[in-house]
């Protein structure tokens, strides 16, 4: 590597490497950047396969390997990064070509590396970068036809689906009635969540007193006496318990039966043949519903309004119904397809009851 | 004496038609969930075409929705069977980015757990590899046995069998225990017993020499170009390994040497991974010596990690070659763009051209020199 004597330059000050391209590329507009490991370059997509042919073809630079080809989403513009080493001379450098979203191609580098092959093709399935010239641009890790580009910033990732979310909130609520229902002492708070309880209070406590116009000596003293406060409360075992409230299921049952309402809500749904948005409402609703009787604390009707029959209860008192069907039927002198059709009538309105 | 009429095949009148096969992906012959469908001319394999993806998880989309150190689990993901390589690649990117930096016995353990993880990675390859070859269960369950003993000594470490997550940008997680030192000298003892059956077993095996020998050549313009790395790229005769060229860590420190080939055919690549398995050891040895006390995590880290605007491209020398993670930074707690260069991604696009022109049975042997990580390729 030619190593030069240090000139001034605006910064960031180019590379040994970059005045290097500078001195055997004339013309070519070099936008460099301070990178560690690496030196990086900017290039336009116009001088790009000129640039990227110097650099693999030319004695002095001959860049033989192509580390890696990254895609990178800047929201209006895409971008490629070109990640080279020279084994002849040792130099590491990375080229950077932009593209508009709008137009998203960039000539490919795949006649000059073959390991461009592969890396071109996952970058064009994954931010739709076209690689014009590349001989086989299948997707490689998607399948075909996919529709979207999954690692551009315009797709994100799935959003906590409703149920979820509900469950999960559900768990938080249950944990806490029953650290404070029942009598029991509440569970020790985790190294961390005291970490995170200590930092809220140090947040209330400081907020207040900027609220309140003190001083920073005194708002540090408010801010000491709520962490002593905490500290002592937790000595004494009261943090993280609060006032006794009814706790009337455990987190389990209350998880259990907010999946049944679900479950309920959406068959319904579907049984009415609602579209998708529909049936999201719907379900939406039945929650919301629920999440208000329970918030409401008059033993709901819905959720679990009588005990829950075993298995085995069960089977039993459907085996009362039918035999009750049967012999009703029997003694109306049915015949046997009506006998089936009104035992099965008797069955499914059990079941409806049920479920109700 | 009645003479058999047949026909040569080849002979201009016999037509023939070529057949495609498809291999895998639930085929234990591809190391996972890995497919391809070869064209073969009578026993002559005359294309073949990879499919991937059966294992893509968006492992480089999920870290962007992540806490710096929540990312290293992921790394764990990547290549399960170097996973203190990926994780060491990570950490490493994170600190250039930062400037942080990790303490001295942080250092030191990174790299002998990592010189470790590189002999595990080579025994499973060493077992994994001569059942392709032909040499059913010995070798195998000797490469598994001592496998285990350096499994366990990680399970000691880090609490976990596999998904280690224990290095962090600055140092470590926590501490080694108290008997580590004792704890990895007896490791290293049962490598270097077991290393001498292993080579006792495949080194002048008849079945390696006769399967292996100038299967597959690969020139050393050819591997660069097809961006071979690790020990394909070392077969060839080239001396190029990332710990030498691009001294990362601590590894100017410590004396060793590049095993390197000849031939570049898949016999040099299985002899050079026990060649490199030595090497780490002793690199293991000399890093013990110097193991120093003191903190393991670096002064004045936050608890929430916040890397400065800027990009790197952090590059490891792992057991199948250069692993690299491409991270832009943009002041936040989570990274923008987070790329990995997969080893086995990039070695595993040149199976087609090292797998035309040889034969059925042979591109199973190739396929297995590759030592592909389907979760590395797929990601």
């Amino acid at each position: 590597m030619t190593q030069e004597a240090v000139q001034e330059a605006p910064p960031p000050e180019p590379g040994p490497l970059a005045r290097l391209l500078q001195e055997l590329l004339p013309g070519v507009g070099f936008a460099i950047r301070e990178t560690p490991l690496d030196e990086t370059v900017t290039i336009s997509r116009d001088d790009f396969s000129r640039v990227m042919e110097t650099l693999k073809t030319h004695e002095r630079l001959h860049f033989d390997f192509l580390r890696c080809v990254s895609g990178v989403d800047y929201l209006t513009e895409l971008e490629t990064v070109y990640h080279l080493y020279s084994f002849e001379h040792g130099h590491k450098l990375a080229v950077k070509v932009r593209c508009p979203y709008e137009d998203p191609h960039v000539p490919t580098v795949s006649h000059l590396w073959t390991a461009a092959n592969w890396l071109e093709r996952e970058t064009q399935e994954m931010y739709g970068i076209v690689f014009d010239g590349h001989p086989d641009l299948r997707p490689l890790l998607t399948e075909e036809g996919l529709g979207y580009y999954p690692l551009r910033k315009s797709h994100p990732l799935a959003d906590i689906e409703e149920w979820q979310e509900d469950y999960l909130a559900a768990i938080d609520e249950a944990k806490r009635q029953a650290a404070s229902a029942g009598g029991e002492a509440p569970p020790p708070m985790s190294k961390v969540e005291i970490a995170q309880a200590k930092a809220k209070l140090m947040k209330e406590a400081r907020d207040k007193a900027r609220a309140d116009g003190l001083s920073p000596e005194d708002e540090k003293a408010a801010v000491r006496a709520a962490i002593d406060k905490f500290n002592a409360d937790l000595e004494s075992g009261q943090a993280g318990g609060g006032a006794a409230a009814p706790a009337p299921m455990s987190k389990v049952e209350l998880a259990q039966a907010k999946a049944k309402v679900i479950t309920k809500a959406r068959n319904e749904a579907r049984a009415k043949g609602m579209s998708t948005e529909d049936e999201k409402k719907f379900v939406a609703e039945a929650l919301k519903k629920f999440s208000a009787e329970q918030a409401a604390g008059g033993a709901p009707a819905a959720a679990a309004p009588k005990k829950e029959m075993s298995k085995v209860e069960l089977a039993q008192a459907k085996a009362k119904v039918i035999t009750k069907a049967r012999n009703e039927a029997r003694a109306k002198g049915m015949s046997t397809e009506d006998e089936k059709k009104f035992v099965a009538e008797a069955l499914k309105k059990f079941s409806a009851e049920q479920a109700g | 004496m009645a003479t058999t009429d047949y026909t040569i095949p080849g002979e201009p009148d016999l037509e023939t038609v070529d057949i495609n096969i498809n291999v895998g992906p639930q085929h234990p012959a591809t190391h996972g969930v890995f497919r391809m469908v070869l064209t073969v001319d009578g026993e002559l394999v005359t294309d073949v075409d990879p499919v991937i993806g059966y294992m893509h998880r968006g492992n480089e989309k999920l870290p962007e929705n992540c806490d710096y150190r929540q990312v290293i689990g992921y790394h764990d993901r990547t290549d399960y069977l170097a996973q203190f390589n990926t994780e060491q690649c990570f950490v490493e990117a994170v600190e250039k980015l930062t400037g942080i930096k990790p303490t001295e016995r942080s250092e030191y353990i990174r790299v002998i757990l990592v010189e470790l993880n590189r002999i595990m990675s080579h025994l499973m390859f060493i077992g994994a590899f001569s059942t392709d070859v032909g040499i059913f269960g010995t070798s195998f369950m000797y490469a598994f046995r001592d496998r285990e003993y350096v499994q366990d000594f990680f399970e000691e470490i880090t609490g976990e069998r596999m998904m280690y997550n224990y290095f962090r940008p600055g140092g470590l997680a926590w501490d080694v225990p108290d008997n580590f030192r004792e704890r990895c000298k007896q490791v290293l003892g049962h490598i270097n017993s077991g290393l001498k059956d292993l080579e006792g077993m495949i080194v002048d095996n008849e079945i390696v020499l006769a399967r292996c020998r100038g299967l597959s050549r690969v020139s050393t313009k050819d591997a660069i170009n097809w961006g071979l790395t690790g020990p394909l790229l070392r077969a060839t005769g080239l001396e190029y390994d990332l710990r030498k060229a691009e001294p990362y860590s601590i590894y100017d420190r410590f004396e060793f040497e590049i095993p390197t080939g000849k031939d570049g055919d898949v016999y040099d690549r299985v002899i050079i991974r026990l060649e490199e398995m030595k090497q780490s050891v002793r690199i293991v040895e000399q890093a013990l010596a110097g193991l120093p006390g003191g903190p393991i995590m670096a002064e004045g880290m936050k608890r929430t990690l916040r890397v400065p605007e800027g990009e790197v491209y952090m590059r490891v020398e792992g057991p199948r070659g250069e692993y690299g993670v491409y991270i832009v930074g943009t002041g936040t707690d989570k990274p923008y763009r987070h790329k990995v260069r997969g080893a086995s991604f990039c070695n595993l696009s040149a199976l087609r051209a090292m797998s035309i022109g040889n034969y059925l049975s042979d591109v199973i042997i190739i396929l297995g020199s590759i030592d592909i990580v389907l979760c590395e390729v797929d990601r």
